[in-house]
C-alpha cells in the first residue's frame, strides 16, 4: 500500500512539467477551436450568472440564507460547484481519453486524473474572478478571511484528484462507472448545499447524513470564507473527516493504479 | 569464453494471453497465447530485424519490449530505457507546428530546456518551412510524419522500438528517417528493434533478424539467413490453394488455443 502511494507521488510530482504542458495546451487547443478563445472561459460563467440573476433575483424574488441575499449565496456555491462537477465527469475519462498515447508510448498513466484538475483549475480561477465581481457589486468587500478560498480550493482540488484517480481506473475497467458517475451527478447537486442550504429542519440525523458528503465542506467553506468571516479552523471535526475521506479515497485510487498500471491497455 | 557480454535485453520464456470472448454468453471463455514462450538475448548495439506475417504477435512483442504492457510468464531483464517510436500519437490538429514540438515533447517527458534545444533540429528535419505556425490539421500527411518522428527521435532513450513506423509517407520520408536511424546505430551505439514487412529496408539496416511466427520464436540469427528462410516461407504459403491456406491458418491458431482453465490471481477474478 505504501508503495502503490509513493509509486503515485513520485510520478506525480517528478512530471509536473508535464501535467502542466498537457494541461496548459489540451485548454489552448479548445480556445482554437473557436474565434475568441480566452472570452469564452469567461463569458460562459457570466452567462449562467446573469441567468441566475433573472431567475432567482428578479422572478422569484428568493429570501437569502443567514442574512444573505440569495443570488450571491448562490454563485458562491456554484463557483465551487462548477469546479468540482466538469473535474469528476472528466475525471472518470481520464485515462481512457487518453488511448491513443497510452498505447502508443511509454506513459507515466498516474499523472492523467491531474492533468484534467488542473485544466478545470483554470476555469475555476475564471469564475472566481466572475464572482468576486459579483460580491463587490453587492457591497462585499475583501477582507483576511476570504484568503481561506486557498485553502478551500486546495482542498477542492485535492477531492476530485483522489476522486479521478479511483473512477478513472475503474472506468478503464468497467466503462459503466462514466455513465454511472454522470448520472449521480445530477443527485449530488441537490443533496450537496449548492442550491440549498441542504438542512432539514425536521430530521436533524438527515442533516448530520449530509454532512457527510465531502462536497458539502468544500461548499460551506467557501461561503464561510467570503460572507461569514470564519476560518477554517472553526470547524476542527469536518475538516479532519473531510482530510480522512480524502486520504482513503486516495489509497484506494493509488493502489488501483499501481496495481492495473501495465494491464490497461489490455483493457481498451 | 571469459569476456562477459551485456546484454540489452533478455528475455527468458516469455509468453503473452488474451481472453478470447465467445459467441455465446454462457459458454467459458477461450484463452490464447498471443506470444508463447520467446527467449533471447540481445547485446548493447545490436540492430534487429523483426519479421513475421501480419496476426504473428510482433506488436505485442514490441509493446512488451518497450515496457508499455505486461508479459504474462517468464523473465525479461532490460538494461537502460526504452522508447517505441510513435509517429502520429500526440500530434494535437488545432495546434500549430511549434506548439505541437513542446506539446510531443511534453508528453514524451523531455524538459522545457530539452525542447528548446531540439527544436531547430525538429524544424529543419521536418522541412516545416513557413507552415511553422500553421495548424497541424492544414499539414500534409508527410509533414505530420516527419514532424512526429523527428520528435520522438529527441528522446535519446538507450534502446529504440520502431514498430512500421517508416511504412508511412513515401519512400523520401523512409529514406530519410532511415538514414537518421543510421546515424544513430553507427555514432551512438543504440540497440534497434525494427518491424518492418519490406524486406529490402530491413536487409540493408539491420545486423540480426528475428522471425515470429504463431507466437512463436521460429529463428533468431544472422539477417541475411533470416531473410532468406522468411521468405521462402512466405513463397510457400502464397503459393498454396485458399484451402490449404485456410488449413495452415487454422493448425496455427489451434495451436496458440489454451485448453482448459488458466490459474489467475484474486484482483483477475474480479475485475474480469
Amino acid at each position: 500500500m505504501l508503495k502503490s502511494i509513493y509509486y503515485v507521488l513520485n510520478e506525480n510530482f517528478t512530471n509536473l512539467y508535464r501535467i502542466f504542458c498537457i494541461s496548459r495546451y489540451e485548454l489552448l487547443a479548445d480556445m482554437r477551436d473557436s474565434k475568441f478563445g480566452l472570452f469564452w472561459n469567461f463569458a460562459s460563467p457570466a452567462i449562467q450568472v446573469i441567468t441566475y440573476w433573472l431567475v432567482f433575483g428578479v422572478g422569484m424574488n428568493r429570501n437569502g440564507y443567514d442574512g444573505v441575499a440569495y443570488l450571491p449565496w448562490v454563485i458562491v456555491g456554484f463557483s465551487a460547484w462548477w469546479y468540482l462537477q466538469p473535474c469528476i465527469t472528466q475525471g472518470c475519462s481520464a485515462v481512457f481519453s487518453k488511448k491513443d498515447v497510452i498505447t502508443k508510448m511509454k506513459f507515466p498513466i498516474s499523472i492523467l486524473p491531474a492533468t484534467v484538475c488542473a485544466k478545470e483549475f483554470f476555469n475555476h480561477l475564471c469564475m472566481m474572478a466572475i464572482t468576486i465581481v459579483v460580491l463587490l457589486l453587492y457591497g462585499y468587500r475583501p477582507n483576511v478571511y476570504w484568503l481561506n478560498l486557498i485553502y478551500y480550493a486546495f482542498c477542492a482540488f485535492m477531492f476530485v484528484e483522489a476522486l479521478s484517480l479511483t473512477t478513472s481506473v475503474l472506468t478503464m475497467m468497467w466503462r459503466d462507472v462514466k455513465k454511472l458517475v454522470v448520472s449521480l451527478i445530477r443527485m449530488i447537486l441537490y443533496l450537496s448545499p449548492v442550491l440549498w442550504p441542504a438542512a432539514f429542519k425536521n430530521y436533524p440525523f438527515m442533516t448530520f447524513v449530509m454532512k457527510l458528503n465531502p462536497v458539502y465542506y468544500i461548499v460551506t467553506g467557501y461561503r464561510d470564507a467570503v460572507f461569514f468571516n470564519k476560518s477554517f479552523l472553526r470547524h476542527p471535526a469536518m475538516g479532519l473527516y473531510f482530510w480522512i475521506v480524502i486520504l482513503v479515497l486516495f489509497v484506494i485510487g493509488s493502489s488501483l493504479m499501481y496495481h492495473f498500471k501495465k494491464k490497461m491497455i489490455d483493457m481498451i | 569464453m571469459d569476456k562477459k557480454i551485456e546484454y540489452a535485453v533478455e528475455m527468458n520464456h516469455i509468453s503473452k494471453i488474451y481472453a478470447l470472448k465467445q459467441k455465446e454468453k454462457k459458454k467459458k471463455k477461450e484463452y490464447f497465447y498471443a506470444l508463447k514462450d520467446i527467449s533471447f538475448q540481445v547485446e548493447k548495439g545490436d540492430v534487429i530485424g523483426i519479421l513475421g506475417t501480419n496476426g504473428s504477435g510482433k506488436s505485442t512483442l514490441s509493446l512488451i519490449l518497450a515496457g508499455i504492457s505486461d508479459h504474462d510468464g517468464g523473465e525479461m531483464v532490460v538494461n537502460g530505457e526504452q522508447a517505441l517510436i510513435s509517429i502520429n500519437t500526440g500530434l494535437n490538429q488545432q495546434l500549430t507546428g511549434e506548439e505541437n514540438i513542446n506539446v510531443k515533447g511534453a508528453l514524451l517527458g523531455l524538459s522545457k530546456k530539452r525542447i528548446a534545444q531540439i527544436k531547430e533540429g525538429v524544424i529543419e528535419f521536418a522541412e516545416l518551412g513557413d507552415f511553422l505556425y500553421q495548424p497541424v490539421k492544414k499539414y500534409s500527411s508527410g509533414m505530420k510524419s516527419r514532424l512526429g518522428f523527428s520528435i520522438s527521435l529527441a528522446l535519446n532513450p538507450d534502446i529504440f522500438i520502431v514498430d512500421e513506423a517508416l511504412s508511412v509517407g513515401d519512400k523520401g520520408f523512409a529514406q530519410k528517417c532511415l538514414n537518421r536511424m543510421m546515424q544513430l546505430r553507427d555514432e551512438k551505439n543504440k540497440t534497434i528493434f525494427f518491424i518492418s514487412h519490406s524486406l529490402p529496408q530491413v536487409r540493408s539496416f539491420c545486423k540480426k533478424g528475428m522471425w515470429i511466427e504463431g507466437g512463436k520464436l521460429i529463428e533468431f540469427g544472422d539477417i541475411d539467413e533470416v531473410c532468406d528462410h522468411y521468405s521462402e516461407y512466405v513463397d510457400h504459403y502464397n503459393s498454396l490453394s485458399e484451402k490449404e491456406k485456410k488449413k495452415v491458418r487454422d493448425e496455427k491458431f489451434n495451436e496458440r488455443l489454451i485448453k482448459g482453465e488458466i490459474k489467475k490471481g484474486f484482483w483477475e477474478h474480479i475485475f474480469r
